[in-house]
């Protein structure tokens, strides 16, 4: 009995993941400092800046008691300079975020919802993991925000389509036992990708497996009829498999 | 005048349209017509014009320079006339299309030709082969016309759009769109969409799709007043009278008016026109004014400004009709007015370097005027205009260099020092109608100046739960206000019989709302306020200053003793005043302040000067959330003040030099920032873009910056090149390096704002939360030291006596510091080192106990 759902997350899913993301907020009201399960959120005190959750900064702002900055690479500049980067190089996506250098003596490794790559301090050159979801996310709840929403709107859309035309080009090149390289390739574009992928794979293995089943029963007409068995071989290639 | 002579007029040519123009003397009248000959008229005789014969048919467009004027025509000819020889000289240029119009620049040298090409021609006429071409434009273009200093040309385009080119650079570029001033109109129509710029060069004005005269400043792009002309046809013609006091306007409607420029009111109506005036020019020094009109003939009306308004025209240079002229300075302080000579109560000091509006700044290399700008304002009379708006000073060059210009010979004195300007800090000058009174973090104020005699000012908090906004009505005409959590306070000139008023309205109180008004002693005018959460400080014209508690009980009055006064600025029981002291180097005034405790009755700092450098300017003055006074300078560098509580201690620190900032490396952004407050140990400014040097509507966003002491230059973008080239080594190195910048920089900040923390603390009784964040200053500025150790130890062991000075500047308080330290030497095998630091570590702990 297989789950109705599809393997892998559902862009629900990843959404939920990106609400852990820092965003920077300009507060409209004063809000204690709360102690979460998560960590410590700093108090709020307007029209300082403040780093939120992207959970609790989206809730501000539809009761209206915040405004979220746009990541300066949301700007339609950054974003326009990285859609031409993207289209100009046929292979390969833009590079992700530099990382910050590591604190000394401290094993920690960084990664993204503990690293500011979406507040007001980010860099403006580079898509973060959940540049898709988190974009698509500011632009419904916050369109206000932006100086020219349409513009990032289009842009983003743009963005997807080249990056996910370039996806399923490699997709191509599965088939003799080939890989696609996917550093830079966003949370909501891996979701969105292992649905094919996994689908393109799946019918490859099934193509080889029904392939198999008619040697396997061709040979066992063989050895039926009396040809030396080479069977013992075989069957251990397939449980390699 | 009872009986007006009846205004003949005169068949220059035959019936259509006509042109005309004056020298620039005013002595001669050039008219154009259908035929083809040019009439010269001499102003003041009634003999018959001589005629020039050998010109092109269907004429255009004319003007005239001195001693030539030139002609264009419909087959696309333009040429060159003598008027000494009464003959033509030469073609300058051709176009494929009709010539529609003609400028020419104030020093006689460019001709700007307006055609239905599409690309208007600026020609040299002394040199045709000098051609610039301006090809924005998508259409044909009806008019063109020059601005006063002759680097600007203004191009009303058939499409409804006026282009403005810059003509001051090598290859002209267009600065400038504005569209919805102009109509559209076909280039032959008889309606004109003509840009009029007025004589005073910082405004123009276009006739409307409304059959309206609309104002533009220059500067800013922002519509001031306008005509209602009431014509009911479009406007056919207008002109500014030479001094710009009034407007003459004409329509297809057949009627002609005078208007006064700076009431727009209609001051006279001429409809007993025949046909429709299409050209229409003042004499340059008299009261006349002529005009052509489509059936061929002349006029030239004497006494056109009636006997009882004709006063106006005697006035020297009048100020175009804006909503608040921009000269009022940033703070609303209006300068004297126009007065005969060159008295000032208070000394003015020119207009800051730097503003898009100072033509002397832009037109600093004039690519046409070869003279320069000085000598087209002649203040030949004394009236002290060429000076008077600030605009023609060479403030920029500094009041020690006085200008080989004419002034100089009428000037009494050769030398005036220069003062600095007074201000209200956090707010902006008017800007078409509206203006910000004070701008901080608790919240903004702002006021809109309404058609009649009265503001309306708003007040927004940040903070909307916590303060609820509000709005009234402003018959006082408030020009300052300071806000803090506590209530917001007003001030307004005198004007009139009307003395200047205080008010101070409280956001709220647990009795009924205490708000109050104080009237000063008549005609003291309010140079600065200033609103702590216990005081309120005004600092007036007569130099006094004035502290009221918030309840308006007069506390002090006291003589500032730097004068004239610039601005203040109070926290809590600190007052801190600033005022104009003796003359400095620069052959400006030094910034003198004084810190006092009123409370205590204490002054902490008295008559110390404000570091500034030379040929720069205040730009803002204020305290810091933990009540350290900061100033931010036109040279974009926020300093603030230490050890300020010790009298003579007080020196000035630089905390972040916006220069310097990483965002500005690439060099590819123009911008500079706005400062409206220190907070939470970070500089909040507004970021303001290109030339813009304050902030406007709508209210843009705060930006906050971390302190960055300017110890080396900014970071350098790496380009990506260098960092695949670089190799392991090299890249450690830089790696290195810049980490010890960063070690370096921590220091050096953390050590300064440790040091304005004690002082504060020592000061008044610490909170808790005072306390802990000194102790984490101190293991801060310890732990910087530790890693810095461990850098010179990482290094080698001939860094170890670089190591134990950095070891002797530990702080350790506690006693354990040190003892990491030598831990950490040991760690890297440096054992002399480590011996060192232990008996460095024990004369501490002896000399603790001799203290003891």
């Amino acid at each position: 009995m297989a789950l109705p759902l599809p393997p892998g997350l559902t862009p629900p899913e990843i959404a939920f993941l990106c609400e852990m993301e820092l965003v920077t907020v300009i507060p409209r009201q004063r809000l204690e400092g709360l102690e979460l399960l998560g960590g410590r959120l700093p108090p709020l005190n307007p029209p300082h800046r403040t780093p939120l959750p992207l959970w609790l900064a989206l809730l501000l702002k539809r009761q209206r008691r915040a405004n979220i900055l746009p990541p300066p690479w949301l700007s339609p500049h950054s974003l326009s300079a990285i859609l031409e980067y993207e289209t100009k190089n046929e292979e390969g996506f833009s590079p992700t975020p530099r990382l910050p250098p590591l604190p000394s003596n401290n094993s920690i490794m960084f990664s993204p919802p503990f690293l500011p790559s979406s507040t007001a301090e980010a860099a403006p050159d580079a898509l973060p993991y959940h540049w898709l979801e988190l974009g698509e996310m500011l632009l419904e709840a916050a369109a206000d925000d932006f100086e020219d929403s349409d513009n990032v709107r289009k842009l983003l859309q743009g963005l997807r389509e080249v990056r996910m035309s370039k996806l399923r080009k490699g997709v191509e090149l599965l088939d003799a036992e080939g890989g696609i390289k996917m550093n830079g390739v966003g949370g909501m574009e891996v979701g969105e990708a292992r649905a094919f992928v996994g689908g393109v794979i799946d019918g490859l293995r099934k193509i080889v497996a029904s392939r198999e089943q008619q040697r396997r029963d061709r040979e066992k007409e063989e050895r039926e009829n009396g040809y030396p068995s080479t069977a013992d071989y075989d069957e251990d290639e397939m449980e390699m498999q | 005048m009872a009986l007006q002579q009846r205004i003949r007029g005169r068949q220059a040519h035959a019936p259509g349209s006509t042109f005309l123009a004056y020298t620039p003397n005013g002595n001669k009248l050039v008219t154009v017509g259908v035929d083809n000959f040019c009439r010269i008229y001499s102003t003041g005789s009634d003999d018959e014009p001589v005629t020039i014969d050998d010109c092109q048919e269907n004429n255009s467009a004319i003007v005239a320079g001195d001693g030539f004027f030139i002609a264009g025509s419909e087959d696309g000819v333009v040429s060159r006339f003598s008027l000494e020889r009464n003959n033509m000289e030469e073609m300058l240029v051709r176009t494929n299309g009709p010539v529609r119009d003609l400028a020419l620049s104030p020093d006689g040298n460019w001709v700007a030709v307006a055609s239905d090409d599409l690309t208007v021609k600026v020609v040299n006429t002394r040199d045709m082969m000098q051609i610039q071409y301006l090809r924005d434009q998508p259409g044909p273009v009806k008019h063109v016309a020059f601005d006063n200093s002759g680097s600007r040309l203004t191009v009303s385009c058939t499409d409804g759009n006026i282009y403005v080119y810059s003509l001051s650079s090598e290859e002209p570029s267009m600065i400038k769109k504005v569209d919805g001033m102009i109509k559209r109109l076909e280039s032959d129509a008889e309606a004109s969409s003509k840009v009029l710029w007025h004589p005073d060069g910082r405004a123009f004005a276009t006739p409307t799709p409304t059959r309206e005269i609309q104002v533009m400043s220059f500067s800013d792009w922002e519509r001031q007043r306008s005509f209602r002309t009431k014509h009911s046809a479009d406007i056919t013609a207008a002109a500014w009278s030479p001094n710009g006091a009034i407007l003459a306007t004409t329509s297809s409607d057949l009627t002609l008016r005078l208007w006064d420029a700076s009431t727009q009111t209609l001051l006279h109506e001429y409809n007993d026109l025949k046909a429709t005036i299409l050209a229409m020019v003042w004499h340059p020094t008299e009261n006349i004014l002529s005009y052509t009109n489509n059936d061929g003939e002349l006029f030239i009306h004497t006494d056109i400004v009636p006997s009882e308004h004709a006063s106006l025209l005697q006035k020297s240079l009048q100020p175009a009709p804006f909503f608040h002229d921009p000269s009022e300075g940033r703070a609303g302080n209006a300068q004297p007015k126009l007065t005969n000579g060159t008295k000032h109560t208070l000394p003015d000091r020119a207009r800051r370097a730097g503003t898009p509006d100072s033509l002397d700044d832009i037109l600093g290399s004039d690519g046409i005027s070869d003279d320069g700008v000085d000598d087209f304002v002649v203040d030949d009379d004394g009236a002290g205009y060429a000076n008077g708006y600030g605009k023609r000073t060479n403030g920029h060059l500094g009041a020690l260099q006085n200008p080989s210009s004419k002034r100089r010979a009428y000037s009494s004195s050769s030398f005036r020092p220069e003062t600095h300007e007074a201000f209200q800090p956090g707010s902006t000058p008017w800007r078409g109608n509206r203006r910000y009174l004070c701008l901080n973090l608790v919240g903004f104020v702002w006021t809109v100046s309404q058609e009649a005699s009265h503001h309306t000012v708003t007040v927004e908090f940040y903070d909307r739960e916590f303060h609820r906004d509000f709005h009234f009505t402003d018959p006082w005409l408030y020009d300052k206000a300071c806000l803090n959590d506590n209530g917001t306070l007003f001030s307004c000139q005198p004007s009139g019989d009307a003395p200047a008023i205080i008010y101070y309205r409280p956001h709220e109180t647990w009795t009924t709302r205490t708000d109050w008004r104080t009237e000063l002693p008549r005609g003291e005018r309010v140079m600065a306020i200033a609103l702590s959460e216990s005081y309120v400080v005004v600092t007036t014209s007569t130099n006094y200053v004035r502290i009221f508690t918030l309840f308006g009980i007069p506390l002090r009055v006291y003589r500032q003793k730097a004068s004239p006064t610039v601005t203040c600025a109070a926290w809590r029981d600190y007052v801190l005043t600033i005022g104009n002291g003796p003359i400095a180097g620069d052959g400006s005034c030094q910034l003198l302040y004084t810190i006092e405790n009123v409370k205590r009755d204490e002054v902490y700092q008295s008559e110390d000067i404000v570091a500034l450098t030379p040929h720069s300017t205040l730009s803002s003055v204020f305290f810091s959330d933990e009540g350290d006074p900061f100033i931010y300078d036109s040279t974009g560098v926020l300093l603030t003040l230490l050890h300020w509580r010790t009298p003579s201690q007080a020196r000035w620190m630089p905390l972040l030099d916006t220069n310097l900032l990483s965002r500005l490396s690439t060099g590819q952004k123009q911008e500079s920032y706005w400062p409206v407050a220190v907070a939470n140990r970070r500089f909040h400014c507004i970021i303001l873009k290109g030339q813009d040097t304050h902030p406007y509507f709508p209210r843009p966003i705060l930006s906050e910056f971390e302190f960055q002491i300017p110890i080396t230059g900014p970071p350098k973008e790496k380009s990506e090149e260098d960092e695949v080239m670089e190799d392991g080594d090299e890249e450690k190195g830089r790696k290195a390096n810049r980490e010890k910048e960063r070690l370096e920089h921590a220091f050096l900040l953390n050590s300064t704002l440790y040091l304005q923390l004690l002082d504060t603390i020592t000061s008044s009784r610490p909170s808790p939360h005072q306390r802990q964040s000194l102790s984490d200053l101190e293991i801060s500025i310890d732990k910087t030291l530790l890693q810095m150790l461990g850098q010179e130890c990482l290094a080698g062991e001939d860094r170890g006596m670089k190591a134990l000075e950095i070891v002797g500047l530990m702080k350790d308080n506690n006693g354990k510091m040190l003892e990491l330290a030598r831990r950490v030497a040991m760690r890297y095998g440096r054992e002399v080192l480590g011996e060192k630091i232990g008996e460095l570590a024990e004369r501490r702990a002896a000399q603790i106990e001799e203290e003891d």
